[in-house]
């Protein structure tokens, strides 16, 4: 990645010759389609959301320039409050059970045997899957007579719909990010846990290093950068948890599974309240740079 | 769910993956050959993956039984939605609850006849096609001009235009939407195919993926071509293109992917019921209490194309994953 910053320049190329106008010309020529459409859909409305959040914009009415005063409004929304509680919390149950079951996934495939590719496939097959159509199925499974419910019940617990019981329907639809995320988590392991030498596990062996000995002091070394990468990939996606909860509580019970990014489609899709939506992604925005700052500065340090 | 591809590429275009592929070593180049997904080998005369490992390695009789036993539970947690959803969609009318209605007995088809005659099923599913095959096809040209160009092609504002590209990956899809739709509305391009499908062209991930393919392409053989006196689109065309199919099958599998099972953003542009997709149209069923073997009806027509195009290009999947974020 580093090579990234270096130029791919021709050194031996003459600057201005006709040849070279020609190449500049064949490359802007290459690049337009592609840079006008990046311009029109991604550059240009991705300035146009941030200022937007500066402003009380709806559709069809004159627009004014309201400075913070939708991010004062957002102070005193309890909806705003609830919603980033939500996405907070969602995401502190997820992110880590998915790593760890990333982990657990990617340990157990690790070396090959045989049919271990086609449990690789399997694990995979919920991250190609739609969270919406994987929903429809876990709305049933979370019912009252689900089987969720009866597996709670061999423990000992009351069986009933999870998905209507505020202190629970986090959890639920965590279970279901955790199912639809961890073989993407487990791939990225995989791929790293190849390069870990195999000289060195055998070395640890010959001493009389365990399997926990092993994966402590030479395995999860290795593993480090990964598990930080899953980390701010899996957070900055919990951050914009929407799908699931769309289908399967639609934001309840009592707002208890109402996100971030349902109340920026509320917002702006359902009270075109435009200019409000945009500063709950300016939020959104905010919380994903912090994540990726944090992840900096944590790897940086590491260096 | 809709994002895989989009993180999955944005892994490598994003600042975190430079920090987590630079942090390890030895992380980067030879995946073609030690693949975590290694094709079949054999015939190549390449050792099967299985025999690479070493004796002393492997776990013995108790660690293998462990092994199998977790792998057997982890199997079951994972398969169990898909077989609930084919079963029970098969079931209709019976009563919902276990342990009889997951048996594989008393099926019938007649849900799937409902939902396709009484509900728009056919026609999100012919949307659903369009948004994905027309937004592969535009993105894989797109991306391929444009990454040929800043790979190979010194022209002014060549880095400039680069990093604006990338610059964006951090921002949150949610923010670029809001404007997006407002933009569209203007146009007139709320509940039109093109509406829906033009926004989504420009893939920054997408070119990025192209350029770091192709820079890694020797630079003589379209130096060659260009003595023999091609044409700058010859060369593209029937040089550049041929040495891009792997990655245009990656690229494409995943963008494809991400199209199908897109749920935002065709929510937001198909107002009307002719304009959903299959995603949206399963998410209004649900909300029209439709009964549930009818709407698992429509998930599993939803999920059969995507299962197929797993099996045939599970290579492709898995590449994109690793190769993009892992790579760097």
């Amino acid at each position: 990645m580093a090579a990234v910053a270096e130029r791919t320049t021709r050194p031996q190329k003459n600057r201005r010759g006709p040849h070279a106008r020609r190449e500049a010309r064949i490359g802007l020529l290459f690049v337009l389609p592609c840079f006008l459409l990046f311009l029109a859909f991604r550059f240009g409305p991705g300035v146009a959301g941030l200022v937007l959040g500066f402003t009380d914009y709806t559709i069809g009415d004159t627009t004014h320039f309201t400075g913070l005063e939708n991010f004062q409004r957002m102070v005193h929304d309890p909806l705003f409050w609830s919603s980033l509680r939500v996405t907070v919390v969602y995401s502190v149950i997820a992110v880590p059970f998915t790593v760890l079951a990333s982990l657990a996934l990617a340990l157990l495939t690790r070396r090959a045997f045989r049919g271990s590719r086609l449990f690789r496939s399997v694990f995979f097959l919920p991250v190609v899957t739609s969270l919406i159509l994987a929903s429809t199925v876990f709305i049933w499974i979370f019912s009252t007579k689900g089987p969720w419910s009866d597996l709670m019940g061999l423990l000992g617990l009351p069986d009933q719909s999870w998905l209507t019981d505020s202190a629970l329907v986090l959890p639920a639809i965590a279970l279901v990010g955790i199912w639809s995320r961890c073989g993407y988590g487990m791939l990225i392991l995989l791929a790293r846990l190849q390069d870990v030498p195999r000289e060195l596990e055998e070395a640890a062996l010959m001493d009389g290093a365990g399997p926990w000995q092993r994966f402590r002091h030479i395995v999860a070394p290795q593993l480090r950068p990964a598990f930080f990468f899953l980390a701010v990939i899996e957070t900055t996606n919990s951050f914009q948890i929407f799908d699931a909860i769309y289908v399967m509580t639609g934001g309840g019970p009592a707002n208890a599974s109402y996100s971030l990014v349902y109340q920026l489609y509320d917002a702006g899709f359902k009270y075109s309240d435009l200019g409000y939506a945009s500063a709950l992604g300016c939020v959104l925005f905010v919380m994903t740079v912090v994540v990726a700052l944090v992840q900096r500065l944590v790897l940086g340090k590491e260096k | 769910m809709a994002n895989v591809t989009a993180e999955a590429v944005e892994a490598q275009a994003g600042p975190d993956s430079r920090g987590a592929a630079g942090a390890a070593p030895g992380a980067a180049g030879d995946r073609t050959t030690r693949g975590v997904w290694p094709r079949r080998a054999g015939r190549a005369g390449r050792p099967r993956e299985r025999d690479t490992v070493p004796r002393a390695l492997r776990p013995g009789p108790v660690g293998r039984i462990v092994r199998g036993v977790l792998l057997a539970v982890a199997s079951v947690v994972t398969v169990f939605p898909f077989y609930a959803m084919l079963v029970l969609s098969l079931k209709p009318g019976a009563a919902v609850s276990l342990p009889g209605s997951l048996l594989p007995w008393h099926l019938s088809g007649s849900s799937y006849g409902t939902v396709l005659d009484a509900q728009d099923v056919p026609r999100w599913l012919l949307n659903t096609v369009i948004y994905s095959v027309v937004s592969v096809v535009g993105v894989l040209v797109l991306s391929s001009l444009a990454g040929y160009a800043f790979a190979k092609k010194r022209f002014r504002g060549r880095e400039t235009m680069f990093w604006s590209f990338l610059s964006m990956v951090m921002v949150p899809y949610h923010v670029t939407m809001i404007p997006t739709f407002i933009m569209m509305a203007k146009l007139g391009g709320v509940d039109t195919y093109w509406g829906l499908i033009i926004p989504t062209l420009a893939n920054a991930q997408a070119v990025f993926l192209m350029r770091q393919f192709i820079r890694d392409l020797p630079d003589e053989m379209f130096e060659a071509a260009r003595l023999d006196g091609c044409g700058e689109l010859r060369i593209f065309v029937s040089i550049v293109l041929p040495l891009l199919k792997p990655i245009l099958a990656t690229l494409g599998t995943f963008v494809f992917l991400w199209h199908w099972n897109d749920f935002l953003w065709p929510l937001v542009m198909g107002q009307s019921s002719d304009m959903r997709t299959l995603t949206v149209g399963i998410a209004s069923l649900q909300q029209q209490q439709v009964p549930l073997s009818q709407v698992l009806a429509g998930s599993v027509i939803a999920f059969v194309p995507i299962f197929a195009a797993y099996l045939a290009g599970q290579r492709y999947f898995t590449e994109g994953v690793t190769g993009s974020a892992v790579k760097g």
